[in-house]
Order: structure tokens, then C-alpha cells, then sequence
């Protein structure tokens, strides 16, 4: 499959179909969803208390919602005490501004990034291109793709889909690197990413990072990783920026502390990640390191009008752990690229699609079996696939479809389904002269386009009937 | 303006459709930190490749860092000004250049950085660093590797004991230190082909001396 940042959730039934026919992706996707679906596995079965854990971090979440308004101007107020700027951006365009005006006023010539979501959200990199600054993404993997011109694939592991080999090739390519054989080991591919970043977190002007939490106690930052990078981006340069999404404050330092017990367990079955960071304010005068200016971005971005939906608003809860991904049969199958935008998998289905453009992602609700990994999976108990339902209701603008009216009728009379089934099964019982027949709604014939039953000269309750007998003869 | 906006598209929001959030369950009782707080921590330590050493008096613990400057291969260090008194690591070192922890270019250059832990976590291994004028966040950071000494009345159970922690650090004005590092493990990747790999961005290696003395 060609990967180009050309993906866009518009084309989701497209992309997901060719996605699926990608024997390569499907091999790794299947490794990476085992591996992380593994490590996660083994840390919750040896978390005691784990369920008491999960609704105190649900609780810290939906305090965090329940006062939010109230919550952000705390934030404001502390970390304005402590020194940090607080800039507020209505929308990507917004949030563009501010970083790039911020980048323009401390003259930034290098800026390094640690690996942030919300910053793909906006598509901040180009724009602090733009103003004629080198823009360095610094987690490994967020290199790597960079270094590709691919967008990330995977919330954790944002190049789970790339070989050694082929970032071996890249390397080769873009650092300038001739002599770099395909058969590099990891570890060295990690040393040479790590000597040229080095480089550059030494010349950077300016760190920008996302924000795992803040607290709006104290005006604090908090920032999570395993790789050093985002210490790095906000130790070494002068001037340190981190774009949160407004959803993301917590009221309390002991509010952090009960999600901070359970993120990392979640997201790689770590007990703790290497490094958490919580950093309140600039340094302080007799400090040696540090950023000597910090801004805090809160960013809005279409989110405030989700607060006032009392089910689709649970998507807000999210801490981004990714275990959802990693459960998801439709993930596991298309990857994270073919949804088209920053956020893939159950939650970045329901993200993009309150954040999206309503008519660029109403196909987005449409991919999920409703099987309920995902909420069996989310530490936070969010229910996705209600979500899902009531995303589906929006789509159809509350007018039930033709198929599902037909559907509702036939369910609810029996006999009537009995002979609308007896009779295609009798007819047409691979659905092939269906979608051709003339006068039908055309939401029908793409209805049954998109499905491919198994042979259904027999009923399904025959089929049933005939294997248990089956069975019991054996 | 954009603040305002914002805060009142979330009012709104409330108002039309109230949250209320049920009272979640009492916070299980931590870890009980005892006299096997060392046993523990090593054994939470021993699968992120993270030796501990544990010294019963300020001349083991300068034997024991002296012993990991040599393993390691370090022909240079840099130090926290701040220490735990009674410690002569500059003696212990005494074969190594001490550089000075100004900035980040000069850290770049240090074989092995040495640091105090505030605290340490037993449930999770986790180091408890807090930046302050003697203490530069980036010697923890930069070099390759990582000695970090833990005093025994800083066990703590896990990261609910943080926040109390972090009051206790308060400064007169009542702002919490700019900046407190959980380090826990060394520095890690497994973003090619899921291969975990130590040592990325910050240090490769890190070592840990218990001080088993009441300070």
C-alpha cells in the first residue's frame, strides 16, 4: 500500500478495503495488536485493586468534565502565578497562530517536537515550517515517519508499520548516511537516530510538546514518555510550548496521581512510563536548565460544543492510552492509516467524527462491528460503541434508512420475515440480481454491494438446527 | 474573543446538560514500606535492567559508586551540587574529570551523571527528582549514564503519595519546584518492529545506591 498523507477520512470505505487486501499491513498490524494487547494483559493481571483504580482515574476524568469551565480558569490562574504564559485557541487556525507568533518572537531557526497528537491535530509542523524554522519531530518514531512524509499510524507506535530494513533505507536516504547497510540491528538504527537528534536538541530555540494532563491546582504540566525526548524539548531550548486540548485538566494533584497509576499500565503495560515530567512554571532565576519562557496552549478545536451532548461527551474522557486500538477487530484489520485523520481505532472514530467536518466523516461511525472490545478494554469505561450508535443516529439526521425501516418491520413480524427470506433465499441467494432490480431506493443496492452473505439456500436456523444434530450424533 | 467563546460554549454546555459525578471508591491501601522496602524495590527494579546496590554506611555507598563509574566505563561526571551530607563522592571519583553542570552542551560531554533521589517509589521503581538550583534537571538527562543515590527514610509506597510529596516542596510564594522527573528505568524505545531498545534520548544505563543509614 502507498502511504501518503493524501489519506482522508472521506475515503474510509476505500481506504479500509484496500487496507484489508494488504497482506503486509495485516501481518504487522496482527504482531503489534498481540504484543501491546500481550504486555497490557499481563500488567492488569498483576494491578491489585485494578478495578478500584479504573473508577478513581473514570472519576478523576469525569470531574475533570463535570467543572470544566471552571476547572480552565483555575489553570489559567495558577499557571500564570507560576509564570507560564496562557494563550487560548478557538481552532486549529488559532493554534497555528499562536505557536508560529511564539516561534517568530524568539527568532526560533530549530524547533524540536515531542510526539503530540494535538499538534498533528492542527498540522503545526508546516506552519512552523512555513515561518522558515527546521522543525524536528523527536520521538523515534515520530522521526521516522517524519523522515518518510508519512503521518503516524499507531497512537503508541506511530511506525509499527515499517520495517527495520526500510528505516534503514530511509536513513540511508535523508541523514545522509551511504554506507548504512539494510541489515543495521535496532539498537544501532536507535544510536543514529539518537546522534542526529542530539544534534538538534542542542541548536533548538524552541521545544514544543502536547500535554498528558494539567492540573489546575497548581498551574502544573504533566508530561509522560519513555524515550527522554520530551525532557530533552523541555530542558535544552530556551522557550518551552505545550498545546493541550482543553479536556485534558484535572482538577487535583491527587486527581493526576490516580490516572497516573493507571495511564501507563494501560497504554504499554509499563507500571510507569520512564519518564513522567510535571513541570509547573519557566526555571526559576537560580536555576541552571530548563526553558526560560513556558506558554500553555488550551485549545478548543470543536470540542466545547461536545460538552453539552450527555452521551457523545464521554469521548472527552479519553487519556489516550490506545488499549482500544489495539483491541479492535476493524483496527486490527485496516491499521490506523485508513481512517484518514490524527485519531484512528474505536476512539479516533468518534473524535474525528465531533471534531471533523460532519459531512468529511459520516462513514467514520459506520466502521464498527458494535462488538464492545473497546469498552471492555477502556479503563475509563468509555462506551464507544454507544457512542457509535448515536454518532449513526446523527448521520442519518434522526430519519431512519429505508434498509433499517424494512429491517425494523420485518424483525418485529416474524412471518412477514419469514417469507421476504424464504422468498430471496429461493430467488436470489447470493443477493447478486437484488441491486439490480429496477425502482429500488439506491441506498439499497450499495447496501447490498457491500455485503457478500455466505450461500444461503438454507436458513440459518436450519444451518443451526442441522449442526447440533450433528453434533449431538458424534 | 477566543476565551471567552470557549468558556461559554462549556457553560452552555453544562447548563443544557448537567454532569454530576458519583463518589468513587476510597483509594486502596498502599504498600506497606517496611523492612523489606530494599527486597522490594530491587525486585520492581531487576526486569528494567536497573541494578541496585545497597550500602550500610557513606563508605559503601562510595565504594559501590565508584564500582559503577568503573563498569561503565566513565572517564568523566557531573554532579548535584546538593547531596546527602556525609558523602565525598568528588573522593570516590577521584579518578574521574568532574565537569560542571552549566548547560546542556557541557552535560553532553559527561560519561555519568550522579543525582539524590527525593523519593522513590516501590510500586513502580520510579525515581522521584526535583530540579532546584543545585540540582539541573539535565544531568539525569544528557549523559549515558545515570547514578542516582536513594536515602531509606525516601521509600514511598507509590505515585498517591506524590502529591504530599510535592506540597511538602512548595516554595514561599507556595508555587510547586519547576520541575519534578519521575525516571523510572532507563531511557526506552520499541518503535522499530516493537524491539525494545535501551537508551534512546536519555541514558542508556542507570544505576542505583540505597543508603541504608539513617541521614
Amino acid at each position: 500500500m502507498v502511504l501518503t498523507s493524501t489519506f482522508t477520512p472521506r475515503n474510509f470505505r476505500e481506504q479500509s478495503e484496500r487496507a484489508s487486501h494488504d497482506a503486509t499491513l495485516r501481518a504487522v498490524l496482527d504482531h503489534a495488536t498481540r504484543y501491546f494487547m500481550g504486555k497490557r494483559g499481563a500488567a492488569l493481571e498483576a494491578f491489585a485493586d485494578r478495578d478500584t483504580h479504573f473508577a478513581r482515574a473514570r472519576s478523576a476524568r469525569l470531574t475533570a468534565l463535570s467543572r470544566l469551565p471552571d476547572l480552565l480558569e483555575q489553570l489559567e490562574r495558577s499557571a500564570s502565578a507560576a509564570g507560564t504564559k496562557v494563550h487560548w485557541a478557538a481552532d486549529a487556525a488559532e493554534g497555528r497562530a499562536i505557536v508560529t507568533g511564539i516561534a517568530k518572537g524568539c527568532g526560533a531557526k530549530v524547533v524540536v517536537k515531542g510526539k503530540s497528537m494535538v499538534t498533528e491535530e492542527i498540522a503545526l509542523n508546516p506552519a512552523l515550517e512555513a515561518t522558515g524554522a527546521e522543525v524536528w519531530e523527536t520521538d523515534l518514531g515520530e522521526f521516522i515517519v517524519q523522515l518518510a512524509g508519512e503521518p503516524p499510524s499507531h497512537i503508541i507506535a506511530p511506525c509499527i508499520h515499517k520495517s527495520r530494513a526500510d528505516v534503514a533505507a530511509l536513513f540511508r536516504e535523508k541523514l545522509g548516511l551511504a554506507d548504512l547497510s539494510d541489515s543495521a540491528s535496532i539498537p544501532e538504527l536507535t544510536l543514529l537516530a539518537r546522534r542526529a537528534l542530539r544534534e538538534k536538541f542542542l541548536a533548538a530555540d524552541l521545544g514544543v510538546t502536547g500535554v498528558n494532563m494539567a492540573v489546575a491546582e497548581s498551574g502544573s504540566v504533566i508530561l509522560v514518555e519513555n524515550e527522554g525526548n520530551i525532557r530533552m524539548s523541555t530542558t535544552c531550548p530556551p522557550v518551552h510550548v505545550a498545546v493541550m486540548s482543553l479536556e485534558k485538566v484535572v482538577a487535583t494533584l491527587e486527581d493526576a496521581a490516580d490516572l497516573l497509576r493507571v495511564l501507563p499500565r494501560s497504554a504499554t503495560g509499563q507500571k510507569m512510563s520512564s519518564y513522567v515530567s510535571v513541570l509547573t512554571g519557566p526555571r526559576r532565576a537560580d536555576e541552571l536548565d530548563g526553558a526560560r519562557e513556558a506558554h500553555l496552549v488550551i485549545l478548543d478545536n470543536g470540542r466545547s460544543e461536545v460538552l453539552a451532548d450527555p452521551v457523545l461527551r464521554e469521548a472527552l474522557l479519553c487519556f489516550r492510552c490506545g488499549a482500544c486500538l489495539n483491541s479492535c477487530p476493524v483496527y486490527q484489520t485496516i491499521g490506523g492509516h485508513a481512517y484518514g485523520s490524527v485519531y484512528s481505532g474505536p476512539i479516533g472514530a468518534l473524535l474525528s467524527s465531533l471534531l471533523l467536518p460532519a459531512e468529511d466523516t459520516r462513514d467514520l461511525p459506520f466502521g464498527c462491528t458494535m462488538c464492545g472490545a473497546c469498552k471492555k478494554t477502556c479503563p475509563l469505561g468509555i462506551d464507544h460503541p454507544n457512542l457509535m450508535l448515536r454518532l449513526r443516529e446523527r448521520v442519518c439526521a434522526g430519519k431512519p434508512h429505508f434498509i433499517g425501516a424494512a429491517h425494523a418491520f420485518l424483525a418485529s413480524h416474524p412471518l412477514a420475515y419469514r417469507l421476504a427470506v424464504g422468498a430471496a433465499r429461493a430467488v436470489d441467494p447470493r443477493l447478486d440480481l437484488l441491486p439490480r432490480l429496477p425502482g429500488l431506493p439506491s441506498g439499497l443496492a450499495s447496501f447490498v454491494e457491500s455485503r457478500q452473505p455466505p450461500g444461503l439456500k438454507s436458513s440459518f436456523s436450519a444451518q443451526l438446527r442441522a449442526g447440533r444434530k450433528k453434533q449431538g450424533g458424534a | 474573543m477566543s476565551r471567552t467563546r470557549i468558556l461559554d460554549t462549556l457553560r452552555a454546555g453544562l447548563a443544557a446538560a448537567p454532569l454530576s459525578v458519583p463518589e468513587p471508591p476510597a483509594r486502596p491501601a498502599s504498600l506497606a514500606v517496611g523492612p523489606d522496602a530494599w527486597a522490594l524495590l530491587a525486585a520492581v527494579l531487576e526486569p528494567l535492567d536497573v541494578r541496585l546496590r545497597v550500602a550500610k554506611n557513606p563508605a559503601e555507598a562510595a565504594t559501590h559508586v565508584a564500582d559503577i563509574a568503573r563498569a561503565r566505563g566513565a572517564a568523566s561526571y557531573a554532579r548535584w551540587q546538593d547531596m546527602p551530607a556525609g558523602l565525598d563522592m568528588d573522593a570516590a571519583l577521584a579518578g574521574l574529570t568532574r565537569l560542571s553542570p552549566d548547560c546542556c552542551q557541557a552535560l553532553a560531554q559527561v560519561d555519568l551523571g550522579l543525582t539524590f533521589a527525593q523519593a522513590a517509589l516501590l510500586d513502580s521503581g520510579s525515581l522521584v527528582l526535583i530540579a532546584g538550583a543545585q540540582r539541573p534537571r539535565s544531568v539525569s538527562l544528557l549523559p549515558p549514564t545515570h547514578v542516582c543515590l536513594v536515602p531509606r527514610a525516601s521509600l514511598l509506597p507509590d505515585v498517591s503519595a506524590l502529591p504530599e510529596l510535592l506540597s511538602r516542596q512548595r516554595g514561599p510564594s507556595g508555587l510547586l519546584p519547576s520541575c519534578l522527573n519521575l525516571v523510572t528505568g532507563p531511557s526506552s524505545t520499541a518503535d522499530i518492529e516493537l524491539v525494545l531498545v535501551r537508551g534512546v534520548h536519555g541514558p542508556g544505563a542507570l544505576d542505583i545506591v540505597g543508603l541504608d543509614w539513617d541521614l
